[in-house]
């Protein structure tokens, strides 16, 4: 289940293969012989069961047509699919890089079985104003876009074509600069509220992609055009040296300290998805607390020592939450 | 354009000389003259800098769009503030040309290459101004859930709703749009769809200017307000009362023969005319009683045998005095159909016309097929229509719709008859609007139609240019009470009110957005800010009465306090055990004519209770009693005990008469002056009954037996005076035996004692004391109350619905605890045209599984069927097991929303779903054709043509839902189901496009 290769000692093994015992003893077993593979046959109801994703109705009986597990709501019966690609749903938060600037659109790897689209209409401009695109918008699209940049978007939905398109509805969606690009499998992310996090006392963005891919990255402030247009008419004058000092901060490079934290987080997250635990907010903080209370190294995360700390730390906070139940 | 260049000089003439700079927050009047002033206000939100640009008029800019007319001030200060590029609400009567500011708008975006969206409440109105659009612009498309033309178009003429689910799904629209135009933005008020207009406004793109077109509403300043501060942008309201045509209204008494002029082109109400209006009516006679509980306007369309019905009268009236063209409205189709058919000797058409419409009748069903040419409503409305005579409601089959308003239009239709949905949306004004009826069904109950709803009909009256004045005729009877007539008359346009309310797609819609949050929505909602607005109001209420409280001082309060508490509690019991005693089961047998009963003397003044232990009373004789007529048909059903019943007893009254005739009793002690009189009485005014009997005469209408009999009874009183009046014993006569009455007897008794010990019950103060500390009581109270609407005002509306309903959600597995949606919950986001959760968990359940294709059109008519429809047919087994089952998912889904403690009524909410015309349906899917469907069932062709397009609609969302669960085996059944239906003169293409 859990193949990590790693020099463990002795004493290392011991102790992560007893958190592992735990972790197990802990995990439903429901949805145990709800495994399936291609093929296989799912036991439906007969009377009227919805057949939806992964499965084939072969008249008779119905298969699985992905490896994964059954579930069912009411009468419908899908097939969940594990370590498959990202399967995008409408309204997931996704990080993504574009490999392709074409008419009107950018073209995005998003780790799906298609590359993703992006409309220049389906994000605001960059002055903010509502207005038809024309040509010379399609012109300075390298401007805003070009190809391997990192941009972070909401899937709006398969058109009629059956491509998936993109949407950035604010400012807080676009291109993601000075940080780092992680990419984890897709199901240790969870769909949550809020997918966006700042992390205050690292200076940093956090931000899980449902796609698995993640970004970390020093914090931006988010410009509200709203706010800045009502400056730009109250006081022109201001708004200049404004865009100046913008400018000027552009020039000044991540500090030190703020990318050895990016580089934390980015190891603990590492870690996560090399033992297949869920990556959450609260999870990683606490490894990077955890990590710097101990005094290791950005290097150190990634060795022996911590990972059975990270499934030592998680076998207990799990059986915490389920005595707490 | 350029015959409009010569123009263009007089309009930057207006700009300059009568329009005063816009922008100053305060109120400015137009200069022009009074008729055509207009009111101009800016709503800035908090904190807001106006900005030195917009405040100097742009001279330079040429116009986006020349008029070939002058525009009346109300237009170029409207025009204005779009040129300045700030939102702005025009709020004016619906012939006042309102279209001018949305033309120009649309020639201003136009112009600088930014799209424009244009929604207004219905497909026809649409499907209208789409076409209006299209002879103006080029550019122009057209979204409704029935046709999509040119969606890429610059601009867009939608509904209102398919503009909402644009903004939930992130359309490319949305960022381009730079204006968005509201037409009839008083729908908001729309108990059902108002909602979806708060949504709208709320969510759209923040960077975008509106423009608001509305009925004339008292409160557009509060709803710019709003705007402003949702939007962060200034807001302007151009606010004018103008009609191009003034109006004159009378009255036509019902049964009389004349005109009353009772409000002239002025405005002046004339309130003799008025009064000689109402001496006109002929009183109704006894027999037409019966006509009450909605039935009677009758009258009107029947007629007294062997006359003219009045509306004939009215009609032939107008004609000679020539007012025509006339529009008619009444609030029902039926009764529309029904009083053009009394116009059947009436022609008001020459030849040539009836040529013409000819021709344009028959080239406009040329897309029929030819049976559908046969349909009974088809062809039984031409010779109406030749005549002159035309109707038009939504009952009709579309298509006779637009050719009848077209025909009005031409001029060839000299007299509509019509109901409300007339009176909105394109200029299609009459000189002479008649109202047959004032009173309208809403639902629930009958009631008079508002002084809104009377302003929005009667604009229909006076064509602009063409008539001098617009005439409004209110056809009146007996019923109608005068300050009805004035305030409706006279009254105010109605208040532009939030009808926010919470449903579950728009709760999902919501929280599948990342960046929205249903408790965002509800902050920003009219409704909030309606709310909000309530509270320094209140405050000072609560202030005021708190002050008046504490003013109040009063002596041994505490002891006072408890005396009073005392009285109270003595009082419960004793209205408990007399519940009891006096209840029909123990008391009927003893409501013998003759007997002497104890009864309440009428209080002279309500507010004030008595503070003594005795009640006032006075005796009487029961003459009668009977069982009160519900008004519910199973009334009969009801056992004697759980009836009403009224007592009639004679006793000492004073009668008195009002100037309007009704008259008021008051029953006085038997001591007192007053004539003696017989009045019926409620079960619950009389205090106890007596064991004496006396025999009364057979005949009390002679006023002097009444007076002898009277008599008797004080002489009864007077025998027995020193020890009381013997009363029936309630165990030993009555033969009550309930523990709560021993129970409650008892306590009585105690409590009896109770008093002597207090002595201050014998202050000679007492009674004043009393009332004194009653009052700070009533103050507390009412502070207490106050306190609480404050309290609810500032919390979030709906908090506590939002909370329930989001139980539900996650109870039926559409969201996870953590405000996340499960596949289920994404399903049910595109579902927006029919009950969302019972239709999914019909899906979920696998109903749509087993079932024919037909069979699953016909149970999803339930969805969209809203009207009731008395003595169906009920429709085939098959049909009713779906059915059924549909009720039992309806059930079940109720029981939940109630377990989750939604407010919901389950039985009201299951039988929400009509099985009416399921019959009818399923044989559209199998293919009949449409006069065969019209042959099972009694609907209206236009109704039924619009539940399946609406059907169609559902399907459509269904087919989305299916893709999004993955099963295409159901996906594949929607879509032949669409392909079932989709066809004929259903889904026949409207005039307009």
């Amino acid at each position: 289940m859990r193949g990590v290769q790693l020099p463990f000692s002795n004493t290392q093994k011991l102790r992560y293969e007893r958190a592992l015992a735990q972790l197990e003893s802990l995990s439903s077993k429901v949805n145990t012989n709800a495994t399936v593979i291609v093929a296989d046959t799912i036991p439906v109801d007969e009377d009227g069961a919805l057949k939806g994703h992964g499965t084939l109705d072969m008249g008779k009986k119905v298969v699985a047509t992905v490896c994964g597990v059954v579930e069912r709501v009411n009468k419908l019966v899908y097939v969940r699919s594990l370590r498959a690609r990202y399967k995008p749903e409408i309204g997931d938060i996704i990080v993504g890089r574009v490999i392709e600037v074409a008419p009107k659109r950018w073209r995005l790897e998003i780790n799906f079985s298609q590359d993703a689209v992006l409309m220049l209409s389906s994000m605001n401009l960059p002055d903010g104003i509502q207005r038809r695109r024309t040509a010379i918008d399609e012109l300075n699209m390298r401007t805003i876009f070009v190809e391997n940049d990192v941009i972070c978007a909401e899937v709006r939905g398969f058109q009629h074509d059956g491509s998936l398109h993109l949407q950035a509805r604010s400012q807080k969606y676009g291109k993601l600069e000075r940080g780092r690009l992680l990419t984890i499998p897709p199901y240790l992310v969870k769909r949550r509220k809020q997918h966006f996090h700042h992390l205050d006392q690292y200076g940093v963005d956090l931000i899980l992609g449902c796609n698995g891919f993640i970004w970390i990255g020093e914090h931006v402030e988010v410009k509200d055009v709203m706010v800045e247009d009502q400056v730009n008419k109250s006081d022109p004058q201001n708004t200049h040296s404004g865009s100046l000092l913008g400018s000027s901060e552009e020039l000044t490079s991540t500090p030190p300290e703020t990318r050895q934290y990016i580089c934390r987080i980015a190891n603990a997250i590492t870690v996560f998805a090399a033992l297949d635990f869920m990556v959450t907010l609260e999870g990683v903080i606490e490894m990077v607390n955890l990590s710097l209370s101990l005094n290791l190294g950005v290097d150190e995360m990634l060795k022996a020592e911590f990972h059975v700390l990270v499934a030592e730390k998680e076998a207990e906070r799990r059986s915490t939450l389920t005595k707490r139940r | 354009m350029g015959s409009f260049k010569r123009k263009s000089q007089e309009f930057s003439n207006n700009e300059g000389s009568i329009i005063p700079p816009p922008s100053k927050q305060m109120k400015q009047n137009g200069l022009v003259d009074e008729a055509v002033a207009c009111v101009h206000d800016v709503s800035y939100p908090e904190g807001y800098i106006p900005s030195a640009a917009s405040t100097l008029p742009q001279q330079d800019s040429k116009p986006a769009k020349e008029f070939p007319f002058t525009l009346d001030p109300f237009q170029s200060e409207a025009i204005n503030c779009l040129n300045n590029g700030e939102s702005v609400m025009v709020s004016a009567h619906t012939s006042a040309g309102k279209t001018v500011v949305a033309l120009y708008a649309i020639a201003m975006c136009l112009k600088n290459n930014q799209r424009v969206v244009y929604t207004s409440p219905i497909k026809a109105l649409s499907n209208q101004k789409y076409r209006e659009f299209k002879e103006e612009f080029s550019d122009v498309g057209l979204m409704t859930g029935d046709v999509t033309i040119d969606p890429n178009a610059s601009c867009l003429v939608m509904t209102t709703e398919i503009w909402r689910s644009m903004q939930y799904n992130g359309s490319d629209v949305i960022r381009e749009v730079a204006w968005v135009i509201f037409d009839e933005v008083h729908y908001m008020r729309d108990r059902e769809r108002g909602v979806v207009w708060e949504e709208s406004i709320v969510m759209a793109p923040k960077n975008s200017r509106f423009v608001f077109l509305s009925a004339t509403v008292p409160n557009a300043k509060e709803f710019a307000d709003w705007v402003a501060k949702v939007h962060q942008q200034p807001c302007h309201i151009v606010y004018t009362d103008y009609r191009p045509t003034p109006l004159q209204h009378y009255i036509f008494p019902s049964g009389g023969d004349g005109l009353y002029l009772v409000v002239d082109e002025k405005g002046k109400f004339r309130e003799d005319s008025f009064q000689k209006a109402l001496n006109a009516l002929v009183p109704a006679n006894e027999g037409d009683k019966k006509r009450e509980n909605g039935k009677w306007q009758k009258g009107l369309v029947v007629g007294k045998s062997g006359e003219d019905s009045d509306i004939f009268k009215m009609v032939k009236m107008i004609i000679q005095r020539q007012y025509d063209p006339v529009i008619c409205f009444s609030f029902s189709k039926r009764e529309c159909e029904f009083l053009a058919m009394q116009m059947a000797k009436m022609d008001l058409n020459n030849d040539d016309e009836k040529v013409n419409i000819e021709t344009i009748f028959w080239s406009a069903m040329d897309i029929l097929s030819d049976d559908d040419k046969k349909l009974p409503q088809v062809s039984n409305m031409l010779p109406l229509l030749k005549r002159g005579i035309g109707v038009h409601h939504s009952g009709l089959l579309p298509i006779l719709k637009e050719v009848i308003e077209i025909l009005f239009q031409e001029g060839f239709i000299k007299c509509l008859f019509a109901t409300e949905t007339f009176s909105i949306g394109l200029n299609m004004p009459a000189k002479t609007v008649v109202f047959t009826n004032v009173r309208k069904f809403d639902g629930d109950k009958f009631r008079w139609i508002s002084s809104g709803e009377y302003i929005q009909m009667s604009g229909r009256a006076g064509r602009r240019g063409i008539d001098e004045r617009g005439i409004c005729i209110l056809m009146v009877d007996e019923k109608l009470e005068p300050p009805t007539v004035k305030s409706m008359l006279k009254g105010s346009a109605d208040a532009l009110n939030s009808a926010f309310h919470l449903s579950y797609n728009m709760l999902l819609n919501q929280i599948r957005c990342k960046d929205a949050d249903p408790k965002n929505l509800l902050r920003d909602s009219f409704y909030q800010f309606q709310a909000d607005r309530a509270i320094p109001d209140l405050e000072k209420q609560a202030k005021i009465l708190e002050e008046e409280r504490d003013s109040i001082v009063i002596e041994e309060e505490d002891s006072l306090e408890r005396y009073y508490s005392l009285l109270e509690q003595y009082k419960s019991l004793k209205k408990d055990v007399r519940n009891i005693v006096l209840s029909p089961k123990y008391c009927l047998p003893f409501l013998q004519p003759g007997r002497l009963v104890c009864i309440e003397c009428t209080k002279i003044d309500d507010d004030v209770p008595t503070f003594s232990i005795k009640e006032e009373v006075t005796w009487g004789v029961i003459i009668n009693f009977e069982r009160v007529k519900g008004l519910s048909e199973d009334d009969a059903n009801k056992k004697p005990e759980d009836a009403n019943y009224t007592i009639d007893v004679l006793t000492r009254c004073i009668v008195q008469k009002d100037e309007v005739g009704r008259k008021t009793i008051k029953i006085v002690p038997l001591k007192n002056a007053g004539e003696p009189a017989v009045v019926s009485l409620p079960l619950s005014q009389i205090d106890s009954l007596s064991s004496v009997r006396l025999v009364i005469p057979k005949d009390l209408l002679p006023s002097e037996v009444r007076e002898n009999t009277l008599k008797k009874v004080s002489e009864v009183l007077n025998r027995f005076s020193r020890e009381g009046m013997p009363l029936l014993h309630p165990e030993d006569d009555m033969k009550v035996q309930s523990s709560t009455y021993r129970k409650a007897s008892s306590k009585i008794e105690a409590l009896e004692s109770l008093f002597e010990e207090h002595k201050i019950a014998t202050s000679p103060l007492i009674k004043e004391k009393l009332k004194v500390l009653h009052k700070k009581k009533e103050l507390t109270g009412k502070i207490r109350s106050i306190k609480r609407a404050m309290r609810t005002s500032k919390a979030l509306a709906f908090k506590d619905e939002l909370k329930a309903r989001k139980r539900v959600l996650r109870r039926l597995g559409y969201i996870k605890s953590d405000d996340v949606l499960e596949s289920k919950g994404n399903v049910v986001c595109l579902i927006s045209s029919a009950d969302e959760l019972t239709l999914s968990e019909l899906m979920y359940n696998g109903t749509f599984e087993k079932i024919k294709v037909e069979e699953l059109v016909s149970l999803l008519s339930c969805f969209v069927w809203q009207e009731k429809l008395q003595d169906t047919q009920k429709p085939r087994e098959e049909l009713e097991l779906l059915f059924a089952q549909l009720q039992d998912t309806a059930r079940r889904v109720a029981k939940v929303q109630l377990e989750s403690k939604v407010q919901i009524d389950v039985e009201n909410f299951v039988s929400s779903f009509r099985p009416d015309i399921m019959e009818a349906v399923y044989a559209w899917a199998k293919g009949s054709k449409f006069y065969e469907i019209m042959e099972i069932t009694q609907v209206f062709e236009g109704s039924l043509i619009r539940a399946i397009r609406r059907l169609e609609e559902v399907l459509q969302q269904l087919i989305e839902a299916a893709k999004a669960v993955g099963d295409e085996k159901h996906e594949a059944k929607f879509k032949e189901a669409v392909a079932k239906i989709k066809r004929d003169i259903v889904f026949a293409a409207s005039l307009y496009l």
